[in-house]
């Protein structure tokens, strides 16, 4: 549409009969502001269009006679007579109803995600805490029958004892490291300003009987404060340095921790020269209760790096492994440098009310 | 014979067991039968029926003051925290030692449990060993090394 200085429709075309749902005759003549949901703001955008010119995809809504909303984004520059004075306004509006409808669409959708995922997180924690307390019955109770009663009743007595206590030993294990890696997601600690290189150490003095039993050498770069959970930091080196120590070769371990900056974030290392992974296993590695290897060689159940990943995402990074059997391994992992407005964090904190 | 630095009992003591799950009411008797000192346990199993006990109400009119109580806090109906909350508001009850035995770990709990002068706080261990010997050193500690008041 072309409107006057005043205000008042000069000429339309045949969309904008459609949308305000009024003649050609009838709009022009009338006021252009009496169609739009605020008619005030779109007052205001018109002198802007005066003061500057042109305005650019300025969100309205349309109203028409018989009530329908249409989203518009509202474009508008001035023309000039023959003389290069200002005239008038020629507005055109884009239907964004449809655009703005997907919108929601992917804002609900993104919610229910969202959602489902805490339900998920809930039920896992719930589930594994709740079945803690029959099973430290079965456990106790087996455990009890095999001290009073072992060597009492006959050999096949004495092995089936066993291999209950062995499984309600293990299956207590499981739901442990169940209840930590839920516990990962759901009770995490606010993000604030951390000297990574302090958690390194701290981390290092926890390890300090391992490092020790396996001679290892743990070096590292200069390290930089971060947007972390400081806690869930240091159980991230704590896991990665863990296995470091665990998978090591015939040499005594040598581990070295670096970081780099890279596009927004920090890259931090953590490289070995242990007994490495085969190329095919390395996405393997990370999923909960996976292990590449026989209980009685390495033993744990497979959380370590499953939980050093959910961490490493719930800040809004990634975690990869590059590595060569019988070389060593590099496990790096990423850490935005700043808040990322609709990624890790907020999700977070959505979800970690409980 | 009585080993070094070992109480001498003159005479068995009460202790009252307020917990929901028979299993660990026996889990207890069988850690309390493993020691020697010879006590006598009672157990209830809700939070109603602790302070009709301590309070002689009912079919308890004969019941005998505890000289210790230890406490489930996830109970049917009135839950361990009331039943904590209330006696130590009772001028009568509040000198039993309450230890708070639970299997919650949350920070919530330990906290209020102190608040409402629990007079300690313990998660119930998950390994029966674990367990035996936390019961047996309750018992060590408020019963043998600790002067109790007069009932």
């Amino acid at each position: 549409m072309t409107i006057s200085r005043d205000g008042t429709i000069t000429d339309v075309n045949a969309a904008t009969t459609k949308i305000t749902g009024v003649s050609r005759d009838r709009l022009i003549g009338s006021d252009f502001s009496d169609y739009f949901t605020e008619p005030e703001k779109a007052q205001q955008v018109y002198q802007r269009v005066f003061a500057e010119g042109v305005v650019h995809d300025y969100p309205l809504a349309m109203r028409s006679t018989s009530g329908v909303v249409t989203d518009v984004l509202y474009n508008a520059s001035v023309f000039r007579n023959e003389a290069g004075l200002v005239e008038g306004v020629f507005a055109a509006a884009r239907d964004v109803t449809a655009r703005k409808q997907a919108e929601k669409e992917l804002a609900w959708r993104a919610e229910e995600l969202a959602r489902s995922n805490a339900d998920l997180q809930q039920f896992a924690y719930v589930a594994s805490h709740d079945l803690q307390e029959p099973l430290r019955m079965v456990a106790s109770y087996t455990q009890l029958l095999g001290k009073r009663y072992r060597g009492k009743l006959d050999a096949d007595a004495d092995d089936f004892i066993a291999f209950a206590v062995d499984g309600a030993h293990r299956m207590q294990v499981l739901i442990n490291d169940l209840l930590a890696y839920s516990r990962a997601g759901t009770q995490g600690k606010e993000v604030a300003s951390t000297n990574s290189e302090s958690v390194l150490e701290a981390a290092q003095v926890n390890l300090m009987a391992a490092i020790e039993e396996a001679h290892a050498v743990i070096s590292h770069d200069p390290l930089p404060t971060i947007p972390v959970d400081a806690t869930q930091l240091s159980q991230v080196f704590q896991n990665l340095i863990g296995n470091a120590l665990k998978f090591h070769g015939p040499e005594p371990p040598r581990i070295h921790v670096s970081a780099q900056q890279e596009a927004g974030e920090w890259r931090f290392s953590v490289r070995d020269n242990g007994i490495g992974i085969e190329p095919h296993d390395a996405d393997r590695i990370f999923v909960i209760f996976q292990r590449l290897h026989a209980g009685q060689e390495y033993p744990g159940t497979g959380i370590g790096l499953a939980i050093t990943k959910k961490i490493v995402e719930r800040h809004g990074g990634r975690i990869w492994v590059v590595s060569e059997p019988g070389k060593g391994s590099t496990f790096t992992f990423t850490i935005p440098m700043a808040e990322v407005s609709h990624g890790g964090y907020r999700r977070v904190r959505a979800s970690s009310a409980s | 014979m009585v080993a070094i630095g070992e109480c001498v009992q003159v005479q068995p003591a009460e202790i009252l067991v307020v917990e929901d799950n028979p299993g660990d009411v026996r889990l207890m008797r069988e850690a309390f039968r493993e020691s020697k000192i010879i006590n006598q346990l009672r157990a209830v199993s809700d939070g109603q029926e602790a302070l009709a006990f301590l309070r002689k109400q009912g079919r308890y009119a004969h019941a005998i003051r505890p000289d210790l109580i230890l406490l489930d806090l996830n109970l049917p109906g009135k839950d361990g925290r009331e039943v904590l909350s209330e006696i130590k508001a009772d001028p009568d009850l509040r000198r039993i030692p309450v230890v708070i035995v639970t299997s919650s770990k949350t920070e919530e709990d330990i906290v209020r449990s102190y608040n409402h002068h629990a007079n300690c706080y313990i998660t119930k261990p998950l390994d029966l060993e674990k367990f035996v010997e936390v019961v047996q050193a309750i018992q060590n500690f408020w019963i043998s090394i600790v002067k109790l008041p007069p009932k």
